[in-house]
């Protein structure tokens, strides 16, 4: 035998450097419109400018003249394909049937109405304009609160209320608490609709093999395998004759976990003119037809004593859906009702949901996906009942925080929460702020007639998704750990990444596990041809539940390895570990690479052993997780011009274990970037007759690298007991915690005016009347 | 959105009342005006090219007059559309007189959609007070010259 090194040094919890970033910061990565196949056709879509409006007719004549148009193909040509799956399912949900082409109406501005067909994508483009359509404009409604007046223009004929769903949640007796109170405070609080705003838009390209009868498409998408089950559907072609890959994909935050009208039209129109077709994007098309986010309107009541104690919380959420259930639309509410206790003990709540249809484009899961809004408004409520009876913000969360001993804690909502130390985060948050000299500061800047603020938010969040009867489709995650016959090592995971980096992070645990070099690893993900089933990367869960099935997969294999081992080294008493399989007895040893060789050729098989190294595993969580932690922020807004300057960004969460720091912070900073972006900048706005005036990104404001602070980051570290290697997850924490802190700040400092609330995003021309009027909106 | 504003002709209301209705003027005086043909009484066809932030395109409108009450008050009603949009509009024109002169009041509601609304409805404001103004100026010009 050769002489073999064990390798003692492990790569979990330490910062490495991403695998995935050479390919990204040097422009060789591959995205969906970087593909490029022979006779590839380019589709460009028509979609409605009117909110609400009857189409009396199709001319496509002019279009199909154009020189370079192949086809046209309009909502008569499509009957029998889709509908745009919604996966969502609520006791008495009206579900309206959403064809990929409209049919003989529209119902928000960018309704795809025309598909067309051509050589090149300018044609394409062209054409488009050629196509006449006779709409007759109908009364539209964009304002859920609007769209529950009696009279309102129905969005969806049958349903003249605009009421998709209503849904209804209690626990304790909320009667009482509210009578008992010696506090009530109530606040209406908006959630305002946002756009996702990928850095890559969407895309799709379709290859339809007619020969082989088998159809590819390729798609910025966040869920390969989910699309794969259900655009098979929509197509009517059996599922193992479609194959969905996932490029490189720019970004998603919810916004590609779904299944569009395009995904299954471009399979269509591929299968139609038998070759390979293309549709990317554009950013104004992403605005009007890819999900926005939030849309809430919340009037909230809060029960308190005058010691400080939370006794109970009402709330009736208005979600504003659009004018269609997307993949999750009306489930996403739902996850804020779950939340609304947010991490404290009070155990007395009633929530109503009435979901509502509006002539816009629809909402769904974006970063956080109702959990934002719930903290929002819990955090915003606990603040104010603080101000009411004159308490220190940080006391009130204090004295009604879960307590440590308390877990696992059974929230009235009906969640398990795992484990967690709330005082602990919050105490480090106030350490590494210096919260009392802050405090100081705050009394001398407001002597020199400065408006400073201190905001506090804590928060719980509800991550790795999930344990598979509280999802829509399943919510396990499957592994294969594969040791080639040289020993290099190829994980295949159905979480489907799209720049989180599970390919450091899992590279990570394969090497301390099997004592490989980061270099031996490579991660495979995003092609259902390729990797076995999976669900995907959204709910902050690839690296709690694809990290923990990978993980299995790797005991199972570590037991293979040791069987060869054996087998190679003649012994039953030998042990497996930093890439060696050492006799017991002997102290001989032989490499992974050497074992990896052996099993493959096969020579020597184990008793009851298969040939190879291949290990799969698909693991069900038996809980969510529930991360929290602790944010402060420091403000100070001008009274001239009405700006927020971020003084200080203070940001300490527990994720449970960490694998990888840099990432972690890494997901806290864009999290917290994409918090300020509604906290402060962000609102997609339609007029009163559904037109989306805020169209491009000259008039949506998303932060720029200048307009985030530094960000001060710390960490408590609370395993979970869920998964063996204790990680709770983080994509969203930093969304979730931002936005109440930033607003908690500013009302902090715009209190000695008599502001006790703002609704975001805190514009510089909001804050400046409010500074103007005396505190009045 | 809502657009009013006065501004003053150089001609008594009779002749004024006549010129806001006579499509030679009109045609002359509307920026980016391509043609404007009368279709029936007090109903025009039109198109025009319209810039708005970083769009342009043609428009192909109808413009109605009612309640026509000579010469103190016309109401215009416009409708039209193009590959950057819609737009829907429907004013009041008062003319008084002042000095010699004809002011002409307008207050009215103009609605877009498309991709003028996602766009341009930011400039939109400031944009129609511009071609307004450019009407006026070019209305008051043939005022005096003809």
């Amino acid at each position: 035998m050769a002489t073999t090194i064990t390798k003692t040094e492990t790569l979990v919890g330490k910062r490495i450097r991403r695998k995935e970033d050479p390919r990204l910061i040097t422009g060789t990565a591959t995205y969906v419109d970087d593909i490029q196949m022979p006779g590839m056709h380019y589709a460009a879509i028509l979609r409605s400018p009117h909110a609400a409006a009857r189409i009396r007719s199709i001319r496509v004549g002019p279009a199909l003249e154009h020189p370079g148009v192949v086809a046209v193909f309009t909502g008569k040509d499509v009957e029998g394909i889709g509908p745009v799956p919604c996966g969502a399912s609520l006791p008495g949900l009206r579900v309206p049937y959403h064809s990929v082409l409209a049919r003989d109406r529209v119902y928000f501005v960018g309704h795809p109405v025309a598909v067309v067909v051509a050589r090149d994508r300018y044609i394409a483009r062209d054409a488009v304009d050629r196509i006449e359509v006779d709409y007759e404009p109908l009364p539209a409604v964009s304002d859920p609160e609007k769209a529950l007046e009696p009279g309102a223009p129905a969005v969806h004929p049958e349903w003249p209320d605009n009421i998709a769903f209503t849904y209804h949640q209690e626990a304790g007796d909320v009667d009482k608490a509210f009578a008992e109170a010696e506090v009530v405070v109530k606040q209406r609080i908006v959630s305002q609709r946002l756009i996702p705003t990928a850095l890559e838009t969407r895309g799709v390209v379709a290859d339809w093999r007619s020969g082989e009868r088998s159809l590819t498409i390729y798609s910025s998408t966040q869920i390969p395998h989910l699309m794969r089950t259900l655009v098979a559907q929509a197509l009517g072609l059996p599922e193992n004759r479609l194959r969905v890959v996932a490029p490189e994909v720019g970004g998603g935050f919810g916004s590609k976990l779904n299944v569009y009208a395009e995904e299954i039209l471009m399979g269509f129109v591929a299968m139609k003119i038998g070759k390979p077709i293309k549709w990317i994007e554009s950013r104004r098309e992403n605005f009007l037809c890819t999900i926005h986010g939030r849309g809430h309107v919340d009037y909230f009541e809060i029960a308190g004593k005058r010691d400080g104690t939370i006794l109970g919380l009402k709330l009736k959420l208005i979600q504003d859906l659009g004018a269609y259930h997307q993949l999750l639309t009306p489930a996403i509410p739902t996850l804020s009702v779950l939340m609304m206790p947010g991490i404290y003990r009070f155990r007395n709540i009633r929530a109503d949901i009435i979901g509502v249809f509006t002539n816009c484009v629809p909402t769904d899961a974006y970063r956080g996906a109702g959990r934002p809004e719930a903290t929002h408004g819990i955090e915003r409520m606990v603040d104010m009942l603080a101000a009411e009876i004159g308490m220190d913000p940080a006391e009130i969360r204090f004295k009604n925080f879960v307590r440590p001993e308390e877990f696992p804690y059974e929230t009235p909502t009906g969640l398990s929460y795992d484990t967690g130390n709330y005082a602990g985060a919050l105490e480090k948050a106030l350490e590494v702020a210096g919260y009392r000299q802050l405090r100081e500061e705050q009394k001398k800047a407001r002597q020199e007639g400065r408006l400073m603020g201190i905001g506090i938010s804590t928060y719980g969040e509800i991550c790795a998704f999930g344990p598979s009867p509280a999802t829509p489709a399943g919510g396990w995650e499957s592994a294969t750990v594969r040791v080639e016959p040289t020993g290099k090592v190829t994980v295949l995971t159905g979480a489907s990444p799209h720049g989180q980096g599970e390919e450091t992070t899992f590279a990570q645990i394969v090497c301390d596990e099997l004592g490989v070099d980061m270099d031996d690893v490579v991660v495979q993900h995003g092609d259902t041809a390729v990797v076995p089933y999976g669900i995907g990367t959204f709910g902050s869960r690839a690296t709690a539940v694809g990290g923990t099935a990978v993980y299995y997969a790797l005991q199972a294999l570590k037991e293979k390895i040791k069987k060869f081992g054996a087998t190679l080294l003649e012994s039953d008493d030998v042990s497996f570990s930093g890439g060696v399989c050492v006799c017991n007895q002997t102290g001989r040893s032989v490499s992974l690479a050497e074992i990896a060789a052996a099993s493959y050729r096969a020579a020597k098989l184990p008793p009851g052993t298969e040939p190879g190294l291949v290990s799969t595993y698909f693991w069900e969580p038996p809980n969510f997780t529930f991360p929290f932690g602790a944010h402060i922020v420091v403000t100070e807004v001008d009274r001239e011009t009405g700006a927020v300057e971020i003084k200080r960004y203070v940001a300490v969460d527990d994720c449970g274990k960490v694998i990888n720091p840099m990432l972690v912070d890494g997901q806290v900073h864009g999290g917290v970037a994409q918090g300020l972006g509604q906290a402060l900048y962000e609102q997609a706005v339609y007029d009163e007759n559904g037109q989306l005036v805020t169209g491009e990104l000259t008039d949506y404001a998303i932060p720029k690298a200048t307009m985030v602070p530094r960000i001060e980051t710390a960490h408590t570290e609370t395993p979970t007991p869920v998964n063996p290697l204790g990680i709770k997850g983080v994509g969203e924490a930093g969304t979730i915690a931002c936005s109440p802190a930033v607003v908690n700040s500013v009302v902090d400092a715009l209190s000695p005016l008599g502001v006790r609330h703002i609704d975001m995003p805190l514009t510089p021309e909001k804050l400046w009347r409010l500074i103007h009027k005396g505190g009045q909106a | 959105m809502r657009i009013s504003g006065a501004y003053t002709l150089p001609a008594d209301p009779e002749r004024a009342y006549t010129l806001l209705q006579d499509p030679e003027a009109l045609a002359a005086s509307m920026p980016g005006c391509r043609e404007l043909v009368r279709t029936a009484e007090d109903e025009y066809e039109m198109k025009m090219n319209l810039v708005i932030s970083s769009i342009q395109g043609l428009f192909a409108g109808k413009i109605r007059v009612a309640d026509k009450e000579f010469p103190a008050r016309f109401r215009l009603i416009v409708e039209g559309d193009g590959k950057i949009g819609f737009m829907k509009g429907e004013g009041v024109l008062t003319l008084s007189p002042v000095d010699g002169a004809t002011e002409v009041r307008y207050d009215g509601e103009v609605q877009v959609g498309g991709m003028i609304a996602g766009v341009g409805q930011r400039l939109l404001d400031a944009t129609a007070k511009y071609l307004i103004k450019r009407f006026f100026e070019k209305m008051r010009e043939w005022a005096c010259h003809e």
